[in-house]
């Protein structure tokens, strides 16, 4: 049987960008010029196979309106990676998206991968933010960039393939150094941490776990 | 039209036929009938009549002559026609004339109503039918009330008959009959009238059309085929209708009936005999006297042709006593001259006789003399005569003279007689005394109001007939449509079931389907391809434009424009859904008479709504589509106060000045509600309905402004209240009335607070489930959230959604936490089977769309959670409120340390993600 290892990823980002859309586009294959506008959140799952294990992503989809906020962290609590949606075509969801990189800084799990989307690069005609800033941001804060069109369905496997490389080195990083400080004392506890294989690249050893037991 | 030798030969002649009954013995050898009955439309209705002659119970044929106005052309004539009634049927045919085959048309009389008016002509009456009205006119009143009540009978019977076996069961006589004399007895709106058997009934087929219009007028340029079909079958069955047995066919019909007054029994032998001379002679006066006696007609009783002609005969008698006079003065005058001229030839002979010329000269002397005495007297008469004239024109003058008096007395008498007139009406008017008035009525007024009045009597008598006709056609009318309402009634609940049954069977039917669809893989692939083909069928809505039919069990649409089968983008789903819309459209079919119409009853004998008891749990168990806005409207009216021009005011407002909100309103409108069709198309009415509402709502309460959400609640009120400032009231109800402050607003605390509420309840209420959501780690608020901020709009089913708003309006917040909780509880043993948090929160995601027994639903929450006191809630929303305020207080604390540490970690040049790896390390 094959291993699966489930990945809770949130999206986040001002309203209206897209982050619904993205995820249908990835969840359904589908998308919808008038999906309704998410209130508190939405769950989705998908099952990617990824090498000779399953990856199961766990989507939380966010409402994006401000004053839905103060909801967040029920979302990103315990998330593996957070999706920061903004719109190519306004300057504003640009903003938005770095007080959620801010605030994902201050509150959010620690080591969780980011990943900015600049969703909607079907208009580029009217594109509002540059390739290039959201480039040079996603660098300073070590995030994944990636232009999307959920309608056209650009980028948006690639978003999620990347969030899955980037989850799987750095939670095996982690979990390998968690695990050598851990193993010593308690080879059950890690057991219980579920994580399956840390790179070969990163000290030779193999643990392989399937994510159910 | 073909007539018998005899019967034909003048108008009053039918009077023969009179007292034959049609299924009088004697019939049975009626030549005639017996070749009628191979050839007349209905052969089977004849042969009955022929062939069961001594059945008593078995009734006359219900036919006869009748004028039908014509309704084509601008010059509407009457045309005589044969109305024949088809008992099997319920129509009444007519024809061109009795012998005619093919009928020119038919009126259907189980859908029809009589009708007869005083303004009309004598005898006139209407059948109205859904389609057209007949007019039609029977010669007298009195056969026009025979057929208006045959026609209720027959009606009625056929109705009995038909709401008796509404299957379409053909049988049955005798029941309607039984029916029919209870008609009669209880009904007694009009003694029934006398047959009048010359006009109807079989033998009046034999009959000349009682109105002689022309045969060209007769013809019906409507059914030129059916005329010609009818002319041909006449010319050849006239030949051996009338051919050799015409005669014998009236002898044998008089012979029946000896009681026949004399001068019948005289044409009769007339007709036996008609060389008998003697006899022949005998006829002509009697057809004579009749002739001269015009207003003899047919249905007249004999008293008065016999006083007619004793008028008539009087008359002569006082013409001829006159002449006899004038023939006495003729034969006077002829006697005076004849003496003169007799004197005179006696004087000539005298003179040629006298002897001599003396006494010649004698005689011529005396002759002179008397000559001149003669003269000498003319002369003595004119001068009388001129004397008299002088006194005549002396008397002329006279007279002229007197006349002038006269004259100038009748004009003095002219003028006082004004002044009296102007005096009396002086004082009538101020008096205006009815017994001086009374007084001043002359002889003459008085004969003319007795006459008035006699008019008034007549026409009394009139509208007491038409009224009691129309009082018992009301009464047979109302029974009728009481029985039709019954067993429509029947049908309805048999067809309730039979849909209940169909939707069983379809969803039964796809659930098979979604289970073959399961295991699909491992069908042979034709079996596969069949499976996914059935399907995508069953998937798709028929919809065809303008039909009335539909056969799919279930819509395409609810009435409030919900799609009943979300666009769900995975087949199974789909299936499930339409699965789930058949269960629960079966449910309320099954549902309705047995719970929903008790409840339609009680809704609908509720008037002026107000609060009580029995009102909130009416409420509770859903309002009937047709009551919802009405009872909508009335609770928020009682909740706001309607300030007039306050919408209107905020329009204006919101027109002029761009709200914050707006941007996030313009967003937000395409996409509401997308699973209903009135909003779901960018061209939609309700769309800038909705818009106006939110930016009226955005300035109504500007703390709030807009909160995604309240396009939801918007967009509910629009769609049950459909007045857009009916809604904004509404919304304004929801957020301002029933939520507690701060739902909405800025942090949404209030919502939060709710959450953690709603977990106690769940905690308290079902604490396996709550156990197991913990093992699980799962956090229920997650899922439960924006039901309570959109009180479950695009979570629960539209139909159970509404009943969810019905009580929520009236009862206010608690509803939610209800329902909420209630919504868990049905499902309680579903979600315990799971044992996998990722599965859980999938299922959790769906499970409320699956909820198809609303009133399971509605008694989890109001019966099996009780009690469920406010006062507990509303202690810990406070408790709630209060820690969520520390725990913010402390979250800013901690945010306002991490900017500080930032700041001076910022100060320090440090990359990110040096930090990160210093904190894993």
């Amino acid at each position: 049987m094959m291993a699966i290892r489930e990945l809770k990823v949130c999206l986040l980002g001002d309203t209206g960008v897209g982050k619904s859309s993205i995820v249908c586009r990835f969840v359904q294959d589908h998308f919808d010029h008038n999906i309704s506008p998410t209130i508190g959140a939405s769950f989705m799952t998908k099952t990617v196979p990824c090498g000779n294990e399953l990856h199961k992503f766990l989507i939380w989809d966010t409402a994006g309106q401000e004053r839905f906020h103060s909801l967040a962290p029920m979302y990103y609590r315990g998330s593996a990676a957070a999706v920061i949606v903004y719109d190519i075509t306004k300057q504003d969801s640009f903003h938005t998206l770095k007080k959620w990189v801010k605030e994902l800084k201050e509150h959010g799990p620690e080591n969780i991968v980011m990943a900015i989307a600049g969703n909607k690069c079907d208009l580029s005609d009217i594109r509002e933010v540059p390739m290039k800033d959201a480039k040079e941001y996603a660098e300073s804060i070590g995030a994944i960039v990636v232009e999307t069109s959920a309608k056209n369905a650009v980028n948006i496997e690639e978003l999620f393939q990347g969030i899955m490389i980037r989850t799987v080195c750095s939670s095996s990083l982690a979990s390998w150094c968690w695990l050598c400080r851990r193993l010593l004392v308690s080879s059950e506890l890690a057991a219980g941490l579920g994580h399956a294989a840390v790179p070969a690249v990163l000290g030779g050893v193999c643990l392989h776990r399937d994510s159910r037991l | 039209m073909k007539k018998g030798p005899g019967s034909g030969a003048c108008p009053g002649v039918g009077v023969p036929d009179k007292i034959t009954e049609p299924n009088s013995g004697g019939s049975g050898s009626n030549g005639a009938s017996a070749k009628e009955k191979d050839v007349l439309p209905s052969p089977g209705e004849l042969e009955n009549i022929q062939l069961k002659p001594s059945s008593e119970t078995h009734r006359k044929k219900l036919c006869g002559y009748l004028n039908k106005l014509g309704i084509r052309g601008p010059i509407k004539t009457w045309k005589s026609r044969w109305f024949i009634y088809d008992e099997n049927k319920c129509h009444l045919l007519y024809y061109r004339t009795a012998q005619d085959i093919n009928p020119l048309g038919s009126i259907d009389l189980s859908t029809a109503c009589f009708d007869c008016k005083v303004e009309n002509d004598e005898g006139v009456f209407e059948i109205r039918t859904p389609n057209r009205v007949f007019t039609l006119k029977a010669i007298s009143k009195q056969a026009m009330m025979y057929w208006l009540q045959q026609l209720q009978v027959r009606r009625w019977e056929f109705c009995s008959a038909q709401s008796r076996f509404p299957v379409g069961s053909s049988q049955l006589v005798n029941e309607p009959l039984v029916d029919r004399t209870n008609v009669a007895d209880d009904e007694g709106f009009l003694p029934p009238v006398k047959t009048p058997t010359e006009v109807v009934g079989l033998q009046a087929a034999s009959l000349p059309a009682p109105q002689t219009a022309t045969a060209l007028q007769n013809i019906s340029l409507k059914h030129p085929w059916t005329e010609i079909q009818n002319t041909v079958y006449n010319i050849c069955g006239s030949k051996q209708l009338w051919g050799n047995d015409g005669n014998v066919f009236n002898f044998n019909k008089f012979q029946e009936h000896p009681e026949q007054e004399a001068e019948v029994e005289a044409q009769c032998t007339v007709k036996e005999t008609p060389e008998d001379g003697r006899m022949e002679s005998r006829l002509n006066l009697f057809r004579k006297a009749k002739w001269m006696n015009s207003s003899l007609t047919e249905e007249q009783p004999r008293e008065r042709n016999s006083m007619d002609k004793v008028n008539v005969l009087q008359q002569q008698m006082l013409t001829l006593t006159e002449e006899v006079k004038s023939q006495k003065e003729l034969v006077k005058l002829l006697h005076k001259a004849l003496e003169a001229a007799q004197q005179e030839k006696r004087v000539s002979s005298m003179y040629l006789t006298a002897a001599e010329d003396k006494d010649r000269l004698e005689l011529v002397r005396h002759k002179v003399r008397q000559i001149a005495d003669l003269t000498s007297r003319l002369e003595a008469l004119e001068q009388e005569k001129k004397e008299l004239e002088q006194i005549l024109t002396l008397r002329d003058s006279h007279i002229q003279e007197l006349k002038e008096h006269v004259q100038l007395l009748m004009e003095k008498n002219h003028a006082k007689q004004q002044v009296i007139m102007a005096l009396t009406e002086q004082t009538a008017r101020e008096h205006s005394d009815p017994l001086q008035e009374a007084n001043t009525i002359t002889a003459e007024t008085l004969y003319k109001q007795q006459e008035e009045i006699e008019h008034l009597k007549d026409d009394i008598d009139a509208y007491k007939t038409q009224n009691q006709f129309l009082n018992s056609e009301i009464h047979q009318v109302t029974r009728l449509w009481t029985r039709v309402a019954e067993n429509e009634k029947a049908l309805l609940m048999k067809c309730a079931y039979l849909q209940a049954q169909n939707c069983q069977m379809e969803s039964k039917y796809l659930t098979v389907l979604r289970k073959l669809q399961e295991t699909v893989c491992g069908l042979p692939s034709s079996h596969a391809e069949l499976v996914r083909n059935l399907i995508q069928e069953a998937l798709r809505w028929d919809v065809k434009e303008g039909a009335d039919l539909n056969l799919d069990p279930v819509s395409e649409y609810d009435e409030y424009g919900f799609m009943t089968v979300p666009d769900y983008e995975v087949e199974d789903w789909k299936l499930l859904a339409k699965i789930q819309a058949l269960e629960m459209k079966s449910n309320n079919l099954r549902s309705q008479e047995v719970v929903e119409k008790p409840l339609r009853d009680r809704w609908n004998s509720i008037g002026e709504l107000s609060p009580s008891a029995e009102l909130k749990s009416l409420i509770r168990s859903g309002i009937p589509v047709e009551h919802r806005q009405r009872v909508w409207k009335w609770i928020v009216s009682q909740h706001c106060s309607y300030l007039p021009d306050h919408y209107q005011r905020l329009l204006r407002q919101s027109k002029s000045t761009e709200h914050p909100a707006c941007r996030q309103i313009e967003l937000d409108l395409p996409r509401t509600l997308t699973n209903n069709k009135h909003f779901s198309s960018p061209t939609s009415q309700l769309i800038p309905k909705l818009r106006r509402v939110l930016l009226a709502f955005s300035w109504h309460n500007p703390a709030i402004g807009y909160c995604q959400g309240l396009n939801r609640l918007a967009a509910v009120a629009l769609l049950v209240l459909e007045d857009e400032e009916n809604a904004f009231w509404c919304l304004v109800h929801i957020v301002e009335n029933l939520m507690p402050a701060d739902y909405y607003s800025d942090t949404l605390i209030t919502s939060q607070v709710d959450q953690r509420v709603f977990k106690d309840f769940l905690a308290e209420k079902l604490p396996r489930l709550m156990a197991h959501f913990e093992q699980y780690q799962i956090d229920v608020s997650l899922i439960t959230f924006n039901w309570f901020l959109v009180a479950f709009v695009d979570s629960l089913v539209s139909d159970i959604l509404l009943r969810v708003w019905d009580a929520f309006l009236y009862e206010g917040t608690k509803v939610i936490f209800r329902y909420a909780l209630a919504i868990f509880k049905y499902n309680e043993e579903e979600i315990l089977r799971i044992h996998d948090s990722v599965e859980i929160y999938q299922y959790l995601r769906f499970f409320t769309r699956m909820i198809v027994d609303g009133r399971k639903l509605m008694n989890i929450a109001f019966n099996d959670l009780n009690p469920f006191p406010m006062k507990l809630l509303r202690n810990r929303r406070r408790i709630h409120r209060g820690e969520l305020e520390t725990e913010l207080c402390e979250l800013e604390q901690i945010k306002a340390a991490y900017v500080k540490g930032r700041a001076e970690q910022g100060s320090r040049g440090l990359e990110e993600v040096v930090s990160e790896e210093e904190e894993e390390i």
